[in-house]
């Protein structure tokens, strides 16, 4: 059955389709190589269309990659003409090394997507055309001297806080102008000289922490059990942040234990049970948001 | 050389392979043959033959044609070893023939 006389195909499909059946045979394992463009080939004159043929050599391309992954380590009969004439049987095992080649195409693809990246970024980026900045000076200013803000060791009892009053007769800040027809920055006609430090009068702000108020609740009721059965004694000093209207406004924290974690814990309960109770924080008579640390005590009656 | 591995990936496109093979199964078959009868592609089918003839199921050898005389090149043919033969079995027994229907 001779079906090559039966088609007409143009020269050039003809050449296309055993051009991509030669490469396909080619891509596959070299073993291998051999038999399957010969086998393809004649496989090839069973198809009598030119879309046909052309289907089957994108199939053969297909097959070949199909071949070349799952084949690697697998024994197939090679039979190459030369082997099969002697009527030997070749096993072939092929290593293909650390790459894959769907590790290639993936690296060559990432490399694609960078090279098209550096490509754009250095083709659009702004750097033609534009006109070279104006030359600038630099003028090194002194620093305002900063009055100290002194805290007093004792957070229980009144403190104040001085702030710096603005000053309304320092002079604005003079703005070099921009000649609008050159697009240059004249200088100042009158050299830069620094204003002369102001005077800057504190402001005194009357401020009275706050602390356990009225009902806040008793400390033996908190009085671990335990502890007292161990006559266990201490001062535990408790973090706590409260509100205008002395409620907690986060989980009371220790600052400084009493040496026994039993104590620290109910410290920490009597801390959290006094939400409500505690004397806010004022400011000039206004209550204000604050956090201060209390000292809660734990002495057995003798 | 070790024990070979028989096992196959059994897909829909090898059972049909396998049953173009099993209506007769010392009939040697070339690609295009199997083409014709299943309709599978050639992208599918190729790596299919070279798989079971790996796995022992097929042999293959040329045909013994002269190219010349014939007016066309030599095919390669496969046909069921013995032990494909009784493999292929197995796997239709176990589908009970309906799955392909």
């Amino acid at each position: 059955m001779s079906q090559r006389n039966q088609r007409s195909m143009p020269p050039e499909f003809d050449g296309a389709t055993h051009w991509l059946i030669h490469h396909a045979a080619r891509r596959a394992p070299q073993s291998l190589s051999s038999r399957l463009e010969e086998e393809w080939l004649a496989d090839l004159e069973s198809r009598s269309s030119t879309l046909s043929r052309l289907r089957f050599a994108v199939g053969c391309c297909w097959a070949s990659m199909v071949i070349v992954s799952e084949f690697p380590r697998s024994r197939v009969a090679a039979a190459s003409p030369a082997a099969a004439a002697r009527g030997f049987v070749t096993l072939v095992d092929r290593n293909f090394g650390y790459f894959s080649l769907r590790s290639a195409t993936l690296f060559l693809i990432a490399g694609l997507h960078a090279a098209l990246f550096y490509g754009l970024i250095t083709t659009l980026s702004p750097t033609r055309g534009t006109p070279a900045p104006p030359i600038l000076e630099n003028q090194t200013l002194e620093d305002v001297p900063r009055e100290k803000v002194s805290v007093p060791e004792s957070l229980t009892s009144d403190w104040t806080i001085t702030v710096p009053k603005p000053d309304p007769e320092v002079p604005p800040l003079r703005i070099p102008s921009e000649d609008a027809a050159t697009g240059l920055v004249k200088e100042p006609t009158e050299p830069y000289s620094p204003p002369p430090t102001p005077v800057i009068p504190a402001l005194v702000v009357a401020r009275v922490a706050g602390g356990p108020g009225g009902g806040f609740p008793d400390t033996a009721d908190f009085y671990p059990s335990l502890s007292i059965h161990l006559g266990e004694q201490g001062i535990s000093i408790v973090r706590v942040c409260v509100d205008s209207h002395g409620r907690l406004t986060s989980d009371p924290t220790t600052v400084q234990g009493s040496g026994s974690t039993r104590l620290d814990d109910g410290a920490l309960k009597l801390a959290r049970a006094g939400s409500g109770h505690y004397r806010a924080t004022t400011e000039d008579g206004q209550p204000v948001n604050s956090c201060y640390p209390i000292g809660i005590r734990f002495q057995l009656k003798k | 050389m070790g024990k070979k591995d028989t096992s196959v990936r059994m897909s829909l496109q090898t059972l049909r392979v396998l049953e173009v093979f099993l209506e007769n199964p010392t009939q040697q078959l070339a690609g295009a043959d199997v083409h014709q009868r299943c309709g599978i592609a050639s992208g599918t089918l190729y790596p299919i033959l070279l798989r079971l003839e790996s796995a022992g199921w097929f042999v293959s050898q040329w045909e013994f044609i002269d190219p010349s005389s014939a007016g066309r090149p030599r095919r390669r043919l496969y046909r069921l070893t013995s032990a494909g033969l009784r493999r292929a079995g197995e796997v239709f027994a176990s589908f009970n023939r309906g799955v392909l229907a």
